[in-house]
């Protein structure tokens, strides 16, 4: 079953990259478990990031983005505060 | 100060009933009502025909309260909601126009009939006033609404609703925008339900008690008449279409299309497989001077053919301005469920709120009591809300291949408000919000980018003044509005472009005029991108003092950007308020929509024709997407891909 643009679910669970099959998961409980993860500074999103995020608050901000570890294809975006964790889950049960 | 709770005050935020329900506990008015038989032997051309009405009346009832408004915020932007009830406030049909507005008027009229039955009592004429949003009816006290019962043989058969933006409805500051403030105190007063017109009458006392508190009065009046309005238009196209095919049929039709909409609904979250979604939304500071980032946290389960959306663990309330209430959280709902479930669906929100649940704590920033500050609330955790649920909603779509066609990335995050008051060239005072952020970028899709300012989740409808008719109606000249390169999500589909306006104070008889600036999404991005898809940019205010742009008019020039400009700039924080000399000028820069998946996935032709119309500059090209141009803008195939694979490492941090 397909879950996204780069994830799909096989017969037995596992989660795996759309592109190039890698095995991003063991189970729908932790789907990209062995996802690169990696954290950089807002401004490396791009030119979108218009001011620097310290104009605006004291509080660290961080790009973290997710990659499948074998053809490294972006899976997840996000720019949060450094000291949260994502919130951005899912599990399908069907 | 803390936010001291007020005693008493629990009793304008109760949950909403349904018609059921109210049937049970309402007393001093006769509900009207109809034998299931009814619905059943309902004829299906009759049904088309009287739902096709119905839907046409909310648009009429748009349609008259923009001939009658006086305000641009109305006649132009379209910043209003209409409605159809049933006898127990159930919503029957909302408009296409402002949803939030229209997903909460149930509850004030469910309010309305819970506490004003007895006393003054609901009669045949009668409309009520309403701006208080933990009753409904809006979202802040800006959205001012009037709703009316319509009887018929002596019963209750339905009620009209119609709410607009107000531009101002006092507070500290112009535009009830209360930068500065701690709790509702410092802003427009919320009045629960009262009534406004009695038996066909307008009551002077009551109407002077609501605009005396308006820095326009004049204005909020022309406004409350065409509210008025609209409700005897939906009043007498209603009663005609009962009086030809009879009260049994209408509410039979009505009955029908809220049952249609639900059983619709289930039928697509049955093909859906079951799971849970969580997604956050972000909102930087929550008054001005207030440095912090709060969150509102979503948890969208589906099981079977219900969703659930449980928001356990989103940050307490605030002091300041941009909490909302419960009616501001269910407006964060609505019209994702809308736009993105129930595009081939009657808008029926009666009927699509059966198969949803809301989990909530109350005294979060998205479901605050009483008196924490809600001036901001529209815009702030309830679009944030909306944020949070459009993530969830299309991730939840992306795993059916048929169903993943509607659903969209976040669009763009927030609201950027720049709000003008002060003398107009006509010598008058004048307060307006300038509504160009109504053209927010639209999120990226799974086969098409997001459209460049296409508009707004939550106001399908809505749109931007003119250039002209925002210099006719008040004291600026712009220098330009236009879409903004790299606003957009980058994505294998990229989101729709945000815009920036640029405008200098032209014509008030004092010289400038004064500037109300509220914007989050300054700090981080508000909408993010799906699949890996990258968030749409940050909004970005720049004031800039003591231009030399008189002069360059003069020359015949109109400068084209900021640097061209001179003077000193500021970066604008994300609340604040002062004044704008005759030489400064305003430049205002709202988001665009997220990206879908991965951006080196994205067709180096896309890029190349991207940078071509200025949707994305040269930098990104090659930074983002990894594309590399040559000297005309065309493609290099072979450096494209060799620079994609480099980047795709080092963005990995792969050796």
């Amino acid at each position: 079953m397909k879950i996204d643009d780069n994830t799909v679910i096989g017969e037995n669970g596992t989660v795996s990259c759309a592109h190039c099959a890698a095995v991003l998961g063991e189970s729908v409980a932790q789907p990209l478990a062995r996802a690169l993860r990696r954290e950089r500074p807002p401004a490396d999103a791009g030119p979108g990031v218009r001011a620097d995020p310290a104009t605006y608050t004291d509080r660290p901000l961080v790009l973290r983005q997710l990659f499948c570890p074998q053809c490294l294809v972006l899976l997840a975006t996000e720019i949060a505060p450094a000291d949260e964790p994502s919130f951005r889950h899912w599990s399908v049960t069907r | 100060m803390p936010i001291i709770p007020v005693a008493g005050s629990e009793r304008f935020a109760t949950s909403p009933k349904t018609t059921a329900e109210l049937r049970e506990s309402v007393t001093g008015v006769r509900l009207h009502d109809i034998p299931p038989a009814a619905v059943a032997d309902l004829d299906p051309l009759t049904y088309e025909v009287v739902r096709h009405r119905l839907t046409a009346i909310t648009e009429e009832m748009g349609d008259a309260l923009k001939r009658m408004s006086g305000s641009v915020v109305v006649t132009d932007c379209n910043d209003f909601g209409t409605a159809i009830f049933d006898e127990g406030g159930d919503s029957v049909q909302v408009g296409l126009v402002n949803t939030q507005l229209a997903a909460s008027l149930d509850m004030a009229v469910k309010w309305t009939l819970e506490n004003r039955a007895g006393n003054p009592g609901i009669g045949p004429g009668d409309m009520f006033f309403c701006n208080d949003p933990w009753v409904g009816g809006g979202l802040h006290q800006n959205d001012a609404s009037i709703f009316a019962p319509l009887f018929y043989d002596g019963e209750l058969f339905a009620w009209t609703g119609a709410a607009c933006h107000q531009v101002d409805l006092g507070g500290v500051s112009p535009g009830s925008w209360s930068v500065a403030g701690r709790d509702v105190f410092w802003e427009s007063t919320p009045v629960p339900p009262v009534k406004m017109v009695e038996a066909g009458t307008l009551r002077s006392d009551i109407e002077d008690l609501y605009l005396r508190r308006s820095r326009v009065p004049k204005l909020i009046a022309l406004d409350l008449r065409a509210k008025i309005g609209a409700n005897h238009v939906a009043q007498d196209r209603l009663r005609r279409l009962i009086d030809k095919y009879g009260p049994t049929a209408v509410k039979a039709v009505m009955r029908h299309m809220m049952t249609d909409a639900e059983s619709r609904l289930r039928g697509k979250l049955r093909a859906l497989p079951d799971g849970t979604w969580s997604s956050v939304a972000h909102q930087d500071g929550a008054r001005a001077g207030d440095r912090a980032i709060y969150k509102i946290v979503c948890q969208m389960t589906k099981r079977a053919d219900r969703l659930t959306f449980d928001f356990t663990g989103t940050d307490p309330q605030v002091e300041g301005f941009a909490n909302c209430t419960f009616a501001g959280l269910r407006g964060g709902i609505m019209p994702i469920v809308l736009t993105m479930l129930c595009g081939d669906i009657q808008w029926a929100p009666g009927g699509l709120l059966r198969c949803l649940d809301i989990i909530s704590e109350p005294g979060t920033i998205n479901n605050c009591t009483f008196p924490a500050g809600i001036g901001k609330g529209s815009v702030a955790s309830a679009w944030a809300t909306q944020n949070a649920v459009s993530e969830c909603v299309a991730e939840m779509l992306a795993t059916d291949p048929e169903q993943a066609k509607s659903l969209m990335s976040v669009g763009c995050g927030t609201w950027d408000l720049a709000l003008l008051a002060g003398v107009d060239q006509r010598g008058g005072g004048f307060v307006t919000m300038i509504c160009d952020s109504m053209a927010g970028g639209l999120g990226a899709r799974v086969d098409q980018d997001g459209v460049d300012t296409g508009g707004l989740n939550c106001i399908p409808m809505g749109r931007v003044a003119d250039v002209e008719i925002n210099e006719f109606s008040f004291p600026i000249l712009y220098l330009w509005r236009r879409e903004e390169a790299d606003s957009g999500g980058p994505g294998r589909f990229r989101g729709g472009l945000g815009g920036s306006s640029c405008f200098i104070p032209h014509d008030s008889p004092i010289g400038g005029v004064h500037l109300v600036v509220s914007a989050t999404g300054k700090a981080l991005p508000q909408a993010p991108g799906l699949s890996g898809g990258y968030p749409a940019g940050t909004q970005y205010d720049v004031l800039t003092r003591g231009t030399s742009t008189r002069y360059s008019f003069a020359g015949g020039r109109i400068p084209a950007t900021l640097d061209e400009l001179g003077g000193d700039r500021q970066v604008m924080p994300n609340h604040a308020e002062t004044d704008m000399g005759p030489d400064d000028v305003y430049y205002t820069h709202w988001q665009g929509g997220g990206g879908y998946g991965d951006p080196l996935l994205r067709a180096p032709d896309l890029v190349a024709a991207d940078v071509r119309a200025g949707r994305v500059s040269a930098g990104a090209a090659s930074g983002v997407y990894g594309v590399v141009l040559a000297g005309h803008g065309t493609v290099d195939e072979d450096a494209t891909s060799q620079h994609r694979t480099q980047l795709r490492r080092e963005r990995a941090g792969v050796a």
